[in-house]
């Protein structure tokens, strides 16, 4: 892999390009959080009432967070590069320049990561506006760099399933059959336990299953040596699709 | 002394079954301008591609500067100024910050960039148009910027792919008038063209390429001068009557050349031919000075390619 420090060229234009976008882009971030946790959060909350001694609200922050990371960094790497290679040309004029193609794809994906990582940092600020708070500052810094982790494993799952995109429309598959269910397998809304073993095993397979564990544990503070599992996990995967993804995609690029 | 900055042997690029370069061997002297004439889907872009390092050789070899052409070569990048084919701007940002970004691609300092950006702003004469985005440009405009994206990095190479293609004279003058100033600066410029008059106003020398090999090699005044002559005479008359003419021009020892409606004849002495089409009571043909085009058409069949 031609890998350089011209990533940050690549995260650099995709600023420059999002600053026309930053007020649209705040709003929705901030209003698919509010959306998850009036509704679900309050209103589900009113009827489940207390969850292992907190508020359903304190069950339902973490998942949701890492959710969105999920989501947004997931979308920026699909639709956002896909336009950016198809419709914009822009990855041909890019690899003309000493940017090789693993710069340009990784600078994508590094962008996908922080597009997550904002997306789930106004996420947390409004959970703690409505009073949920992580259990330490510490445990607020080691969200943000799970946000990062779990923001760089999406894009670059995303960047595999653009590399052989024909269209648009294929992104239907992989967010309604792969990113849609794991949202409601994953333990981001009810507890697991009582998933027959099937689904339970079926959501250890899940990457957003582990890492909503991990987000749960650390917002409220409560860490154990089983989650060293779940961070194994997703460190393996993300190297994996990291690797795939720049490939997959090089071929893509390169004719 | 010339130095050799591109050398082809043997050159081959293949799509999956289809070939697109078959075979090609060439070689492209420091400060000349060398052209790639050919019809659409020749190679021409993708011979370009190659030597430019966006694209990977199939076999043979391809020497740029010394070095072997190859996608990670980012020496060869560093060193070469792409004006492609397809308008290829960031619509997502403004004239200049497509300057800014590209110049940071090339390692260029801030301040150093801005200088050089605003000296290519005023070469391209696009001054007016810094701030604006790229979906208020015309194609022309678009053209310019990308002439002064691909000088950025004070290339030593130009690879110029059809830089005027679809753009008015004006246009088309003025991108001509620059590169010609590059190419008088001592930068290698490397066209590609469909226009026969392009190629004979901006090139030393040019290749013609026809589905994916050379025909032809030379300096555009004397491959028309070898292969057409100075003249061209342009008889309409009906094709029974070919044999009964050519029977009686054969002192003129003109090459003669039937296409559709009308019988071409390729000549030194175009005067003479004319005087006797006259006496001959013909009255409906055309002289005109040869060109490339005629070349280029000789070469690669005067019938419709798609
Ligand atoms: N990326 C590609 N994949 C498959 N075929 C291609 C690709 N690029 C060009 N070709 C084919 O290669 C041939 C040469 O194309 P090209 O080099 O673009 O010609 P030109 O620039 O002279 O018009 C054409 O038949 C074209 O369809
Ligand atoms: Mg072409």
């Amino acid at each position: 892999m031609n890998l350089s420090y011209r990533i940050y060229y690549i995260f650099l234009r995709n600023l420059y390009s999002y600053k026309r976008f930053v007020v649209p882009t705040f709003l929705v971030s901030l209003v698919e959080p509010l959306f998850y946790l009036v509704t679900f959060g309050i209103g589900m909350g009113a009827y489940i009432g207390y969850f292992g001694g907190k508020p359903y609200l304190y069950f339902l922050v973490p998942g949701v967070l890492v959710s969105s990371v999920m989501m947004t960094s997931s979308f920026e790497c699909l639709y956002g590069t896909f336009v950016k290679m198809i419709h914009e040309k822009l990855y041909d004029s890019l690899i003309a320049t000493p940017v090789s193609a693993e710069d340009a794809v990784a600078g994508d994906i590094a962008w996908g990561a922080f597009r997550g990582l904002i997306s789930g940092t106004l996420m947390m600020t409004v959970a703690m506006v409505m009073g949920v708070l992580p259990a330490s500052v510490l445990s607020a810094a080691l969200l943000l760099a799970l946000m990062v982790l779990v923001g760089v494993m999406f894009a670059s799952l995303a960047m595999i399933v653009t590399s052989f995109s024909p269209s648009f429309d294929f992104f239907n598959y992989y967010t309604e059959l792969i990113i849609t269910p794991m949202l409601f397998f994953s333990g981001v809304f009810f507890p697991l336990d009582k998933f027959p073993p099937w689904m339970k095993t079926l959501s250890e397979f899940m990457p957003l299953t582990h890492a909503v564990k991990i987000s749960r544990a650390v917002y409220s503070g409560t860490l154990s040596s089983g989650l060293i599992w779940s961070l194994l996990v997703i460190v393996v995967l993300e190297a994996i699709a990291f690797t795939i993804g720049l490939k997959s995609m090089k071929r893509r690029l390169i004719k | 002394m010339t130095k050799t900055l591109v050398s082809a042997k043997d050159l081959r690029k293949n799509y999956g079954s289809l070939i697109a370069v078959d075979g090609i061997s060439f070689e492209i002297q420091e400060g000349e301008c060398f052209g790639f004439l050919g019809p659409n889907g020749a190679g021409k872009t993708t011979t370009v591609k190659m030597i430019h390092c966006v694209s990977p050789v199939t076999s043979g070899t391809l020497i740029v500067n010394g070095l072997p052409a190859h996608i990670n070569n980012r020496a060869l990048k560093k060193m070469t100024g792409i004006i492609p084919q397809e308008i290829t701007l960031d619509v997502d940002l403004t004239v200049y910050e497509n300057l800014i970004i590209f110049a940071k691609f090339f390692d260029i300092p801030k301040r150093e960039a801005k200088k050089r950006i605003a000296e290519l702003l005023h070469f391209v004469e696009l001054e007016a148009k810094r701030n604006s985005k790229i979906s208020e440009l015309s194609t022309g405009m678009k053209r310019r910027l990308l002439v002064a994206r691909a000088l950025l990095n004070h290339p030593k190479l130009i690879v110029a792919d059809e830089p005027t293609t679809g753009l008015d004279p004006q246009a088309r003058h003025l991108i001509w008038q620059r590169l010609r100033q590059l190419k008088s600066e001592g930068v290698t410029l490397i066209l590609t063209t469909q226009y026969m008059e392009e190629a004979q106003q901006l090139c030393d020398r040019i290749v013609v390429m026809h589905q994916g090999k050379i025909l032809k090699e030379g300096v555009p005044s004397k491959l028309v001068a070898e292969q057409i002559g100075r003249e061209v005479v342009e008889v309409r008359v009906p094709k029974e009557e070919d044999e009964r003419i050519v029977g009686q021009l054969t002192e003129f020892s003109c090459g003669h050349e039937r296409v559709g409606d009308t019988l071409y004849f390729y000549c030194r002495d175009g005067q003479g031919l004319m005087k006797k089409l006259v006496e001959l009571d013909l009255h409906n043909y055309l002289t005109r000075p040869a060109t490339l085009e005629d070349v280029f058409l000789k070469l690669t069949g005067r019938s419709l390619i798609e």
